[in-house]
């Protein structure tokens, strides 16, 4: 990794599918460090903002870097990509899910085996790292899925809503995770159209229709609504408030 | 049984396929694709077999060819399915036949054993039954044909034929014939059909895209599913090898070693094939529907029922291009011939030039899966 301040770069950045503009000059910078949440309803352009990061879409237009590298396979390694629906191999355990994982992530068979019992430790697994992930709650699964992008360690956790599905109590003990690896030097963004969780975030960015509407700590972007976050959001989205 | 209830249920079945015009397609295609072959293989509109006259009574060895043979050679001509070429010596013509260029030579029989029993010469490759029955039938009324006489009974079995390219001359049995079919079908079957729904699965559960997002390159990915098929696909090689051989009692003439091979260059085709066209389709059910577009016509036109030789020749072009068509020939020439590496190295490269190109598929639709 290379030493710099920002996590990710992302100047002018455009995608678009057919007609739909996904990203239409979409600012952000993300600090090393921090957590910062995508806030947004469905399909204002937070997922394909996060798939660009992850090096999995390029972008049509603009610039974007992840500690100052094009996001791609140079990156990879410094990034944990945890996806919307659990992606797993159902027929597998957990622990082989993570052993596989772990070995794409060239992770040496002894660092695998300690991660294993770490990471299920941290999710709340230890018992049932060999059932079959099938065999699973959906609530597990997210949590096993969690697991699977914290294998090789990465310095950028890419969480795309990763409490759907997640009980109000494990949602709970999941921020409190997240909070305790950003203290650890983790970066993470976090995408969410849950506002109570915007709330937990260091920033927060309303997003929508393919542009960051304006950044800021939960209590600068929450000020202009006079209220709650959500009305916040909608005084943003609507015009009534001015970005900062 | 409420009507309502299952009109409903019919009319959401209706729906559905309305809005999957794929599978629309599919349906339309896929039965007129069949159909199509079936009716030109089941009819007589297929090219002759090549065959030449030698004169039985210059040579017993066969060794002069075409004199004096004018009447027998007409009738032959005059038989359905049959084409007689000219070859200078006997020879020649076998050393054709060993390359695919005749498919048989007959004799015409010396004077006194035209009548009054029919005894005539058949000179093919015999590792085919479908192409040495024709040539023998026809041998058979052409002798009649040009005695003046019709047969007498017992008279066909009055033909001998020499099979050049089996080791031992015994015409193969038909297990022997089938067995190289077999294992062709269910490699390629086995390893299509898997790895294109493994694949489709990576794709719809989201590891592909976690896979895509980790430092794995796309020819780690391709080789990575190549080696975890490749085991169970020689097992399975090796299954019907070893229950045709131990209890159908057909033979390997040739090296085992050259079997395998030819099952794993042809399995590195297929599960590239299987990669690239689980990316054409949205799920399983679709899947399913490439088994027969691909499989069928490779069956049907591919030698493993009908000769290929036979074939309308644009029809063998493109038989020409089928995996299928090259890994039965060269099994046949294995384990029936009892062929070595050089006998099947033009099916190899074929098969060989296959699976790169279906590699550079596979490269090609994964490239487009990734930043």
């Amino acid at each position: 990794m290379i030493a710099t301040d920002l996590a990710i770069r992302s100047s002018e950045l455009a995608r678009s599918f057919g007609d739909v503009h996904a990203l239409d000059g979409f600012d952000l910078e993300v600090r090393t460090g921090e957590i910062l949440g995508l806030v947004g309803p469905n399909g204002a352009g937070k997922t394909t903002f996060v798939r660009v990061i992850a090096g999995l879409l390029a972008p049509d237009d603009g610039d974007v870097e992840v500690f100052g590298r094009r996001p791609g396979r140079a990156t990879a390694s410094d990034v944990g990509y945890m996806t919307q629906a659990a992606a797993l191999y159902e027929d597998l355990s957990l622990r082989e899910n993570l052993g596989f994982f772990g070995r794409v992530y060239g992770l040496p068979r002894a660092r695998v085996i300690e991660r294993i019992a770490e990471l299920a430790a941290l999710v709340h697994l230890e018992g049932d790292e060999d059932r079959p992930v099938r065999t699973l709650s959906g609530g597990q699964r997210q949590l096993a899925n969690l697991s699977c992008a914290m294998v090789h360690e990465p310095t950028l956790l890419l969480l795309d809503e990763p409490t759907v599905g997640i009980d109000p109590v494990l949602r709970r003990s999941l921020w409190e995770r997240f909070a305790t690896l950003r203290d650890a030097g983790t970066t993470i963004l976090v995408t969410t159209h849950v506002m109570e969780e915007a709330t937990r975030c260091d920033r927060v960015a309303f997003v929508n229709a393919g542009e960051v509407l304006t950044v800021g700590t939960p209590d600068e972007v929450g000020a202009p609504g006079e209220g709650s976050i959500e009305d916040a959001f909608l005084a943003f989205r609507d015009g009534r408030a001015e970005p900062s | 049984m409420r009507r309502a209830r299952v009109g409903a249920l019919a009319a959401r079945i209706v729906r559905g396929f309305r809005r999957d015009p794929r599978t629309l397609a599919l349906l339309v295609i896929v039965p007129l694709v069949v159909m199509a072959l079936i009716g030109y293989m089941l009819s007589d509109d297929r090219e002759p077999l090549r065959v030449a006259v030698a004169n039985g009574e210059s040579n017993e060895t066969c060794g002069a060819i075409v004199s004096d043979t004018g009447t027998f050679r007409d009738a032959l001509a005059q038989q359905p399915g049959i084409e007689v070429v000219e070859v200078t010596t006997c020879d020649e013509g076998i050393a054709k036949i060993e390359t695919g260029d005749l498919e048989g030579i007959v004799e015409y029989p010396v004077i006194e054993q035209r009548n009054p029993i029919a005894t005539t010469r058949v000179i093919v490759a015999g590792t085919d039954p479908r192409i040495e029955e024709p040539i023998v039938r026809a041998a058979t009324y052409a002798l009649a044909a040009a005695r003046g006489s019709p047969l007498e009974a017992g008279e066909i079995a009055n033909v001998t034929v020499d099979r050049v390219d089996v080791p031992d001359g015994e015409r193969p049995s038909t297990i022997t014939y089938s067995a190289p079919a077999l294992i062709t079908v269910f490699a390629f079957l086995f390893t299509f059909m898997l790895t294109s729904v493994a694949f489709l699965r990576e794709r719809s559960s989201g590891t592909l895209e976690r896979l895509l997002a980790s430092p794995i390159t796309r020819a780690e990915i391709l080789s990575g599913y190549l080696f975890g098929f490749l085991g169970f696909a020689a097992i399975q090689a090796l299954l019907v090898l070893a229950y045709s051989t131990l209890v159908l009692h057909a033979r390997i003439e040739g090296a085992l070693w050259l079997v395998l091979l030819v099952i794993a260059i042809l399995v590195i085709g297929c599960v590239n094939l299987g990669i690239t066209l689980s990316f054409f389709a949205r799920n399983e059910l679709q899947v399913i529907q490439f088994i027969p577009l691909v499989l069928l016509p490779q069956v049907f036109l591919g030698g493993l029922f009908w000769p290929t030789v036979t074939l309308w020749p644009p029809l063998q072009w493109l038989s020409a291009l089928f995996p299928v068509t090259h890994a039965v020939s060269a099994l046949r020439e294995v384990m029936i011939a009892g062929g070595g590496f050089a006998d099947v190295a033009r099916d190899l490269a074929a098969l060989l030039a296959f699976a790169l190109a279906m590699v550079a598929l596979g490269v090609w639709v994964l490239r487009g899966q990734r930043a």
